[in-house]
C-alpha cells in the first residue's frame, strides 16, 4: 500500500515537472526553445511565466477548495464552479469593479487589487452558506447541484445587468475576465496571489483531522472529539478565500474544484485527507496547466478559453458519476 | 462493594431544537448509571430512546437541570474530554469517500491522537484488538458501502470499543443484524460491562435478549422513565405495555 502510493506520488511529480516545461515553452502562439531564451526574454518572463505559475496557484487553489466542499457537503460532486460559488465571487468582483472605479480605489495598484480579492472572498463566503443553509433542506446529492446552477444562473444575471452600466472598455475586460483566463496575471499581480494561497494553503494542515472526522458526519465527528460547527465554518472560510482569490485574477475557472478531487480518489484508494489534500495540489496543477497549454496550441495562433477545456474534462467526469451513482 | 456512578440525571428535561423552538421529549428525569451496569432501554418508538442516549454524550442540548459524566457536568468538558468518557453507536448511516472499516474503527482513536492524525503503534494495536473483538477482522479493508448491514453495525460498534471509554451507549445496535450475531452482539457487550466494569446503555427492541442479558432495565413510557431490575421486569406495567401482551 505505501509502496505504491509513494510510486503515485513520484509519477504526479514527474507529470507536474513535464506540464510546467510544456506550458513554459510551448504554451503560446510562439514555441520558446532553450536555444534562443534570450531572445524571447521578455516574453519567457513577462508571459509565459506568470501565467504557468498562475495555472499551478489556480489549481492547486480550486482543487483544494473543491476537496473541502465535497467533504463539508458529504457529496462528492460538490466544487466551487457546479455549487455557483465561483458565481458569486464573479458577480463581487464585477460589483467592486464599477464601485471602485466610481470611488477611485484603483489609481493605487495594491489597494485595488486586494478591495476586488475581498469582495470575491466575501462573495464566496456568502454563497457557500446560502448552499450550506439549502443543504439542510434538501437531502439529494444532485437536487443541490440544481440549486447551485440556480444561483449561479441568478448571480450572471445580475452580473448581465451590471455590465449594462459599465463603459466599453470595462465592458470588454469584463466579458474576457468573465470566460476565465490563465492569462491576465501578471508578475505584479502574483505578489499578492502567490503569498495568500501559499499561507492560506498552509493553513489546512491544521485541519486535517477535522476533514477526516467530518466524513463521519456531524454526531460521529463530535462524539470521537471535534468540534463540528466551529470546524465547519473555518473550512468554510478557507475553501472561500481560496476560490475567491483565484476567482479574482482568473475568473471563473469550471469543473477543477470538482473533477480534480474525483480523479484524486481514484488514483488514491484511500480517505485519508492528508493523502487527498497532497495530490489535489499535483493533479490541479498538472490538469490545468495541460490544458492551458492545449487551449493555445489545439488551434493555430488561437488561443482557447480555458473553460472550454476544463469542461471538457469536468463535465464527462460528473455524468459519469451521477450514472453510475457512485459515491467516491 | 461501592461501585463507582459514571452517569448522574439531576432533574433533567431533555429534547431538541428544531426551527427555533424548544420541543422536550422527556421530563423530569433522575436517574443514576454505575460502572459495571448493563442497561437495556425499552419503549416505543418516538418515545425518546435516542434522545436519552444523544443528549448524555452532548449531542443534544439539556434542557433543563444537569446530567453529570464521571461528577462533572456534560457542558463542562471538552469535546476531546468527553470523546474519552463517552462513545456511541447510532443508527445513522454513513460511508463513502472511500472510506474503509478500518478507517471508521480507526477513528475511534481520534481522541488520543495528535493534531495530523498519525496512528502511532500503540493507537494501531487498540485499533486491531477493537476489530478482532467484533470479529470483522476478514472484512476490514472493505468499503463501508460493501459491507451488509450487519456488518457495518460490527463496525461502528467496534468504532466505539476503540474509543476506549468507561461509557458506551448504543442506539438500537441489534436491529440489522442476524439471530446469531444478535446474541454474539450482547454477550460481547456483557463481557464487557462484567469484565471491563464499563458502563453499558443499550437500546432494543428485542425484548428477550434484554431481559436474557442486561442487568437492569430502563422502562421509558410516556407517563415515567423508571429503572427496574430485570426480575421486575415480568409484573412491570409499562415494561408489559411496550411488550403488547407477547412477553
Amino acid at each position: 500500500m505505501e509502496k505504491h502510493t509513494s510510486i503515485k506520488f513520484l509519477i504526479l511529480i514527474g507529470l507536474l515537472i513535464c506540464a510546467c516545461f510544456l506550458s513554459l515553452f510551448y504554451g503560446g502562439s510562439e514555441t520558446i526553445s532553450f536555444s534562443d531564451l534570450s531572445s524571447n526574454n521578455f516574453i519567457f518572463w513577462h508571459i509565459r511565466f506568470p501565467k504557468t505559475i498562475t495555472a499551478i496557484i489556480a489549481g492547486c487553489t480550486l482543487a483544494v477548495s473543491g476537496l473541502i466542499l465535497q467533504i463539508i457537503f458529504r457529496n462528492p460532486l460538490a466544487g466551487p464552479y457546479v455549487l455557483g460559488i465561483s458565481s458569486g465571487a464573479s458577480l463581487m468582483v464585477a460589483i467592486s469593479i464599477l464601485a471602485g472605479s466610481t470611488l477611485h480605489l484603483f489609481s493605487d495598484f495594491f489597494i485595488g487589487k486586494t478591495f476586488i480579492v475581498l469582495s470575491a472572498i466575501a462573495g464566496s463566503f456568502l454563497i457557500t452558506f446560502l448552499i450550506l443553509a439549502v443543504s439542510k433542506k434538501v437531502n439529494s446529492n444532485i437536487v443541490l447541484l440544481l440549486i447551485g446552477l440556480m444561483l449561479s444562473q441568478i448571480c450572471g444575471a445580475i452580473q448581465t445587468a451590471l455590465e449594462y452600466f459599465s463603459d466599453a472598455n470595462s465592458l470588454k475586460s469584463f466579458v474576457i475576465w468573465g470566460m476565465g483566463s490563465l492569462a491576465n496575471t501578471t508578475n505584479f499581480d502574483l505578489l499578492i496571489y502567490l503569498p495568500t494561497a501559499l499561507v492560506t494553503l498552509l493553513i489546512i494542515l491544521f485541519f486535517i483531522k477535522p476533514l477526516n472526522a467530518l466524513l463521519l458526519g456531524e454526531n460521529y465527528a463530535q462524539n470521537v472529539g471535534i468540534n463540528f460547527n466551529s470546524s465547519r465554518f473555518y473550512l468554510i472560510l478557507i475553501s472561500s478565500v481560496l476560490t475567491g482569490l483565484t476567482t479574482a485574477f482568473c475568473g471563473p475557472i469550471a469543473f477543477i474544484g470538482t473533477a480534480v478531487p474525483i480523479l484524486s480518489r481514484m488514483v488514491f484508494k484511500s480517505s485519508k485527507q492528508h493523502l487527498h489534500v497532497a495530490s489535489c495540489l499535483l493533479i490541479g496543477s498538472i490538469i490545468l496547466l495541460l490544458s492551458d497549454a492545449l487551449a493555445n496550441s489545439a488551434i493555430n495562433n488561437i488561443s482557447l478559453p480555458i473553460n472550454m477545456i476544463t469542461t471538457f474534462i469536468g463535465a464527462p467526469l460528473v455524468i459519469y458519476l451521477m450514472f453510475k451513482n457512485k459515491t467516491w | 462493594m461501592d461501585k463507582k456512578e459514571r452517569i448522574l440525571l439531576k432533574d433533567t428535561a431533555l429534547g431538541y431544537k428544531k426551527n427555533g423552538q424548544i420541543i422536550p421529549v422527556l421530563k423530569n428525569v433522575n436517574l443514576s448509571f454505575y460502572e459495571g451496569d448493563f442497561i437495556g432501554i425499552v419503549g416505543i418508538n418516538g418515545v425518546g430512546k435516542s434522545t436519552l442516549l444523544k443528549s448524555l454524550c452532548g449531542l443534544l442540548p439539556v434542557l433543563q437541570g444537569e446530567i453529570f459524566i464521571d461528577q462533572y457536568p456534560v457542558s463542562a468538558f471538552l469535546l476531546n474530554e468527553l470523546a474519552k468518557k463517552i462513545a456511541i453507536v447510532l443508527t445513522e448511516k454513513i460511508g463513502g469517500f472511500n472510506l474503509t472499516a478500518y478507517d471508521v474503527v480507526a477513528a475511534g482513536q481520534m481522541p488520543y491522537t495528535n493534531s495530523f492524525n498519525r496512528l502511532e503503534k500503540e493507537n494501531i494495536n487498540i485499533i486491531d484488538q477493537a476489530i478482532k473483538a467484533c470479529g470483522i477482522s476478514q472484512h476490514q479493508h472493505k468499503l463501508l458501502n460493501e459491507l451488509s448491514d450487519g456488518l457495518f453495525q460490527k463496525t461502528i460498534i467496534a468504532k466505539a470499543l476503540a474509543q476506549q471509554t468507561p461509557i458506551m451507549l448504543l442506539d438500537e445496535p441489534s436491529a440489522f443484524l442476524d439471530y446469531a450475531s444478535k446474541h454474539d452482539l450482547f454477550i460481547l457487550l456483557k463481557k464487557l460491562a462484567d469484565e471491563e466494569r464499563k458502563c453499558v446503555l443499550v437500546s432494543s427492541h428485542d425484548l428477550d435478549l434484554l431481559l436474557k442479558y442486561c442487568s437492569k432495565l430502563l422502562v421509558i413510557s410516556n407517563i415515567s422513565t423508571a429503572l427496574i431490575s430485570v426480575s421486575e421486569a415480568k409484573t412491570n406495567k409499562a415494561f408489559l405495555e411496550i411488550g403488547g401482551g407477547f412477553i
